[in-house]
């Protein structure tokens, strides 16, 4: 990249399915520019292209066309192995579902992506414990999930996501399965992890759209807005 | 926290489930335990009766006892079948005789058998029976060789007056001219020969036997070339069909090849089909566990499908994934197979008998069948080779858990999205 630009870069970024013999376009020539640190939101309807864009920016799917473009690697060009190198990296995942593997303790589950980037043995345990007592529940390391609420299970999810410290987060809908109090301590936690870093989160929520730095309003795969949002808000 | 252990560790999700599944691969494991040690004991069995088998084939001239006295059954084999035969492979030993017949008392009569010293001793009618104890005396030796002596049988001894306190100075004339109602003259002087020893066999005809060196039998009885029977050695078994049909082409025409083929079918077919049973059954027994753990792992990865999305998201490396959806198969079914040792050391003695009598007793022809029932020593099976066994095991896990480790592969890391 010659010139500095945002964390997330796209450009005419296009996604489409195959159902049946019907083409699905679930995003639309996509440009978007996304600054580092900060939370933004990504909202709409339902069908309205959000989770294909969230999809897209983490390199779970690759683009029809177009040019996507993170922390400066330009994911199109990747190989599945550079992508999955990418995805360990460069991005943290909080699903909406907490998807913490249930044989795993909290503290095993924090350590997981650490493991996979290589990280040694010695390091990850000290680390996983601290991230864990960041989102408190450092008196819960040895839980499995099953033993966890709703909100400490999506609270280890967020450590987890932290854990090789990725200039990214991405958070596919964080509180729908929480109640409202709940969802709102998650909000909190996100809300104070953008400090650092930029935090990209796909959702329903008008609470959580509104504490947002930035909203970005998806409506048939076409952003509402003028498509790239400003660094500063 | 090794994807390995994490593998390991997914085992003790179901304990419910994971208790059939390794029923459902104890007892494929357990069967093939069994089919593997009916095998081995058959084969334990035909091998011991190898051992014990006499595979030496008898030559005789066509429709001929061979006797060089025998009315009506004189006739001899050439001596260039004794060359001919020498040139077969896996013959170990070839042993000539000449055989003629000496009257007693009434209709009775004693046999002359010129050997070669150091070859069996061979009893008539009891050919496979040979080499009978020598009670007084000594054996021919290789020095006896064209020497009028003699090793006599002791019912011929006893009509001869020969006792073992005279044996120092016995000896025994052979008067050619003498007949019977069986046996016709030869022009031959009569001979003397000196008894060296006293045989006894146990058989009254055996006992009646005179053992004199071939050459010296060649010179009483005037016969300088010509052999009454021929009896090879085979080195196994094994091979004594194949040298059977090749005798037959050789001198079929002027032989009767009598061969003790009855321990060669046995192995062909009884043993065979056994052994072949044996393997389809461990065969079949594999495919079982194979199948168990295809159908184990394609319920695993369906319905964890998320779970490895979400490792995948999370930026596992596919290699990682796959190990420890591998370990997890390869432990399921060591598990189920361990119990099938454990099942097979417990009750295998008395399963196998069973398992045997009804999987392979059909098969057998009805003459083998009892005898190899009775042989059988299955209390004492066991499996040769356990740990070959459980190495089988793993390849079964590997290949039964292939196309689903081909599924978890092609898993997008987008299945994370789809956990409700």
């Amino acid at each position: 990249m010659s010139d500095r630009q945002g964390l997330i870069v796209l450009r005419d970024v296009v996604k489409e399915y195959r159902k049946g013999r019907e083409t699905i376009r679930a995003l639309a020539e996509i440009t978007l520019d996304v600054p580092e640190k900060g939370m933004t939101a990504v909202v709409g309807p339902s069908g309205s292209g959000k989770s294909s864009l969230l999809h897209v920016i983490g390199a779970m799917d690759r683009p029809t066309a177009g040019e996507v473009i993170v922390a400066g690697q330009a994911l199109v060009a990747l190989a599945e192995r550079d992508l999955t190198r990418f995805r360990r990296q460069t991005v943290g995942f909080v699903f909406q579902t907490f998807n913490l593997m249930p044989t795993l303790s909290a503290l095993e589950n924090v350590m997981l992506p650490m493991e996979f980037n290589g990280v040694p043995g010695e390091a990850r345990r000290p680390r996983a414990r601290q991230l864990l007592e960041r989102v408190g529940l450092g008196a819960r390391l040895g839980h499995r999930p099953r033993e966890l609420s709703g909100g400490e299970q999506q609270r280890v999810a967020i450590a987890r996501a932290l854990a090789n410290d990725p200039p990214l987060v991405l958070a596919d809908e964080p509180t729908g399965n929480l109640d409202s109090t709940t969802g709102q301590v998650i909000y909190e936690l996100l809300r104070e992890i953008a400090r650092e870093r930029t935090v990209l989160v796909v959702t329903h929520a008008e609470a959580l759209a509104q504490m947002a730095d930035r909203v970005l309003p998806i409506k048939d795969g076409r952003l509402e807005t003028q498509g790239v949002v400003p660094r500063s808000l | 926290m090794g994807l390995a252990r994490f593998g390991l560790r997914n085992l003790a999700r179901h304990p419910g489930r994971l208790a059939v599944v390794v029923v459902l691969i104890a007892v494929p494991f357990l069967f093939l335990l069994l089919t593997r040690a009916i095998g081995a004991a058959v084969l334990e069995h035909t091998e011991a009766l190898k051992r014990s088998v006499d595979t030496a084939l008898q030559l005789r001239a066509r429709g001929s006892m061979g006797h060089v006295n025998m009315v009506g059954s004189s006739d001899l084999l050439s001596q260039g079948v004794l060359d001919k035969v020498r040139q077969l492979d896996h013959i170990v030993k070839v042993e000539p005789y000449l055989l003629a017949m000496t009257p007693t008392e009434g209709h009775n009569f004693a046999m002359v058998v010129g050997v070669n010293p150091g070859d069996a001793k061979r009893l008539e009618s009891h050919g496979e029976a040979g080499n009978p104890r020598i009670v007084a005396g000594r054996d021919l030796a290789s020095a006896d060789q064209g020497k009028d002596v003699g090793l006599i049988g002791q019912g011929f001894a006893r009509w001869a007056g020969i006792t073992t306190e005279n044996l120092d100075r016995a000896t025994l004339t052979l008067d050619l001219r003498r007949t019977h109602p069986a046996i016709f003259a030869l022009d031959r002087p009569a001979r003397m020969l000196r008894i060296v020893g006293i045989h006894a066999s146990g058989y009254v005809f055996g006992d009646m036997q005179l053992f004199i060196p071939l050459e010296t039998f060649r010179e009483v009885y005037g016969v300088p070339g010509g052999i009454s029977w021929l009896f090879l050695r085979v080195d196994s078994v094994d091979h004594v069909a194949d040298v059977r049909r090749r005798l037959d082409g050789l001198v079929g025409d002027v032989a009767d090849v009598i061969a003790p083929e009855h321990a060669a079918l046995f192995a062909s077919t009884t043993t065979g089909a056994v052994l072949r049973l044996a393997r389809w059954g461990t065969a079949l027994a594999a495919g079982l566990m194979a199948i168990v753990v295809f159908f184990v792992m394609l319920l695993v990865v369906r319905e964890r499908a998320w779970e490895i999305g979400t490792l995948k998201a999370l930026g596992a490396p596919p290699i990682g994934i796959v190990l420890g959806y591998l370990i997890e198969a390869v432990a399921v079914c060591l598990i189920g197979a361990l119990v099938g040792a454990l099942l097979f050391a417990l009750a295998g003695s008395a399963l196998a008998p069973r398992l045997f009598a009804l999987g392979a007793g059909p098969f057998l022809a009805a003459h083998y069948r009892d005898t190899l029932f009775d042989a059988l020593p299955l209390a004492g099976v066991g499996p040769t080779s356990l740990p070959g066994l459980l190495g089988l095991s793993v390849l079964v896990a590997v290949a039964g858990s292939a196309w689903g480790l081909v599924q978890v592969v092609r898993l997008s890391p987008l299945e994370a999205m789809r956990h409700e």
